[in-house]
């Protein structure tokens, strides 16, 4: 017991600054894949045939291969391939790589959420919009926008909440994340070897997390829930 | 809106594959990885953590064996070492995408270690070890009883190689620590791992007291990884000859209590 009184603050402040690293990934891929994804859907969508086809193919490509292999991908393809390691071996450059695969991954699944929404509006709106002589960007900021987001916010905090526990496959390329921080215990880590509770209980900042998203997207829902008063 | 939105995003893709295929004119800097190492000024150590070869230290710096021993290398080449964690199970791979210039972390020379990367000479002794449960110890002090066992290894290592060898039943999981973790779960009987490594996860102190090492299965060696046709695979061993005149590798060694183990 005082053993693990002891260990208990050095395995916190590793699991805490893994934490961060997953919370920053967590952060940049939201940023980064909610408006790319509001583009993509666009592109899906688009009366262009050649650019439809070519962003549902893309779209098809990202969700129907697996994360791991994607991030694999963008990290070592540009060195093993082109003989440029874009991303260089340091902790920042995995971090980037891993990024750019989640942005570009959950963009798309992001592209689809939204896509759903812009189509649930009936089209009786823009024609409404057209006879008042609205231009078509004054019709879709000003009148669907507000509707797609209150449409979006139930299967968004889904995929979000996934995004959270998706974080961790960021590790295959070694990014330093928090299951990666409670995992090195078990060998050997910060003086500390041979303990296995540490990675169990990463778990328990995931729930914590996700806890308080899953309020902040119940409270999300009440506001924009404006027709019922 | 949306036509424009349609020929911005067109640009964008377009752009963003020009920039995909720039790379692909470009030829690698240097054939010398010497010289390549000096222009960029670092060298860049893959590591896992690993006491006693790699580990750190309070203030979160690299030290051990194999990291004092890297940092000397790099500065022989008058260049700054740069230590960085990677998935053990993709050194190759890191090797060859560059973002690192070498391996150097108690890596047992086995015949897929040197069929994959150039290698320094040997530098340290090791052996693959019987991990059991300390109850029932007395009973597997020998190989051949160690057969009827069920072992966990990790994949790739030398400890699996070791059990095909030695005929034994055993299934693959992750890492040597994984392996130790299904030994005290009860789901296997018994694990393979590095000796070296054994002395510092297992035993008084640990999650694993109650764990022990037996059968010492082999002899084998650890050596440093290079690239495959690097140049300074044979630098290395150049540098391992002069610090063994000067007895800086003895000194090293005795401070992380592997001196017995050092290759004179």
């Amino acid at each position: 017991m005082s053993q693990f009184v002891e260990q208990l603050p050095v395995v916190l402040s590793a699991l805490n600054e893994g934490f961060v690293q997953t919370l920053k990934l967590f952060i940049v891929t939201l940023l980064g894949a909610l408006p790319l994804g509001l583009i993509i859907s666009f592109g899906s969508m688009s009366k262009f045939k050649p650019l439809s086809s070519f962003v549902k193919t893309f779209v098809w490509i990202v969700r129907g291969s697996p994360l791991m292999i994607q991030l694999l991908i963008i990290f070592y393809m540009p060195g093993i391939v082109f003989h440029n390691p874009v991303f260089g071996g340091g902790e920042e450059g995995r971090f980037a790589a891993a990024c750019v695969a989640f942005v570009i991954n959950y963009s798309c699944y992001f592209s689809e959420i939204f896509r759903g929404g812009i189509k649930s509006i009936p089209y009786g709106q823009q024609e409404a919009g057209e006879v008042l002589g609205l231009t078509k960007s004054q019709i879709f900021f000003r009148i669907k926008l507000l509707q797609v987001i209150k449409h979006v916010v139930p299967p968004m905090s889904n995929e979000i909440i996934t995004l959270v526990k998706d974080t961790s496959l960021a590790r295959i390329i070694a990014m330093q994340e928090i299951i990666w921080a409670g995992e090195a215990f078990l060998k050997g880590s910060h003086g500390i070897a041979g303990q296995v509770w540490p990675l169990f209980f990463t778990a328990v900042y995931y729930l914590a997390f996700n806890g308080i998203l899953t309020i902040a997207f119940g409270k999300l829902e009440k506001k924009l829930n404006y027709y019922r008063g | 809106m949306k036509k424009r939105i349609a020929l911005a995003l067109a640009v964008v893709l377009l752009v963003a594959s020009m920039f995909a295929f720039a790379g692909c004119g470009k030829k690698p800097a240097a054939n010398s990885d010497i010289e390549y190492v000096k222009e960029k000024g670092t060298l860049v150590v893959g590591i896992t953590d690993f006491a006693p070869m790699d580990y750190q230290d309070k203030d979160g710096n690299w030290i051990g064996f194999d990291a004092d021993m890297a940092a000397a290398f790099a500065s022989s080449l008058g260049v700054e070492v740069q230590f960085t964690e990677i998935d053990w199970d993709n050194k190759v791979l890191e090797l060859n995408n560059k973002s690192i210039d070498c391996v150097w972390n108690g890596m047992t020379l086995t015949d897929e270690v040197t069929a994959a990367m150039d290698c320094s000479k040997a530098y340290c002794r090791n052996a693959q070890s019987v991990v059991v449960n300390a109850k029932v110890a007395d009973k597997y002090t020998t190989e051949e009883a160690c057969k009827e066992l069920n072992f966990a290894v990790e994949k790739g290592s030398a400890g699996k190689e070791q059990a095909e060898a030695s005929g034994f039943k055993f299934t693959e999981v992750d890492t040597q620590a994984k392996a130790l973790l299904e030994v005290k779960s009860g789901n296997c009987d018994a694990a393979i791992i590095d000796k070296l490594m054994a002395g510092a996860m297992i035993g008084e102190g640990t999650d694993y007291a109650d764990l022990v090492t037996t059968v010492d299965l082999n002899a084998e060696e650890y050596g440093v990884g290079f690239r495959k046709g690097s140049d300074l695979a044979k630098e290395i061993n150049t540098f391992f000859d002069s610090v063994k005149t000067t007895g800086v590798d003895v000194e090293i060694a005795t401070t992380y209590g592997v001196q017995a183990a050092l290759i004179k």
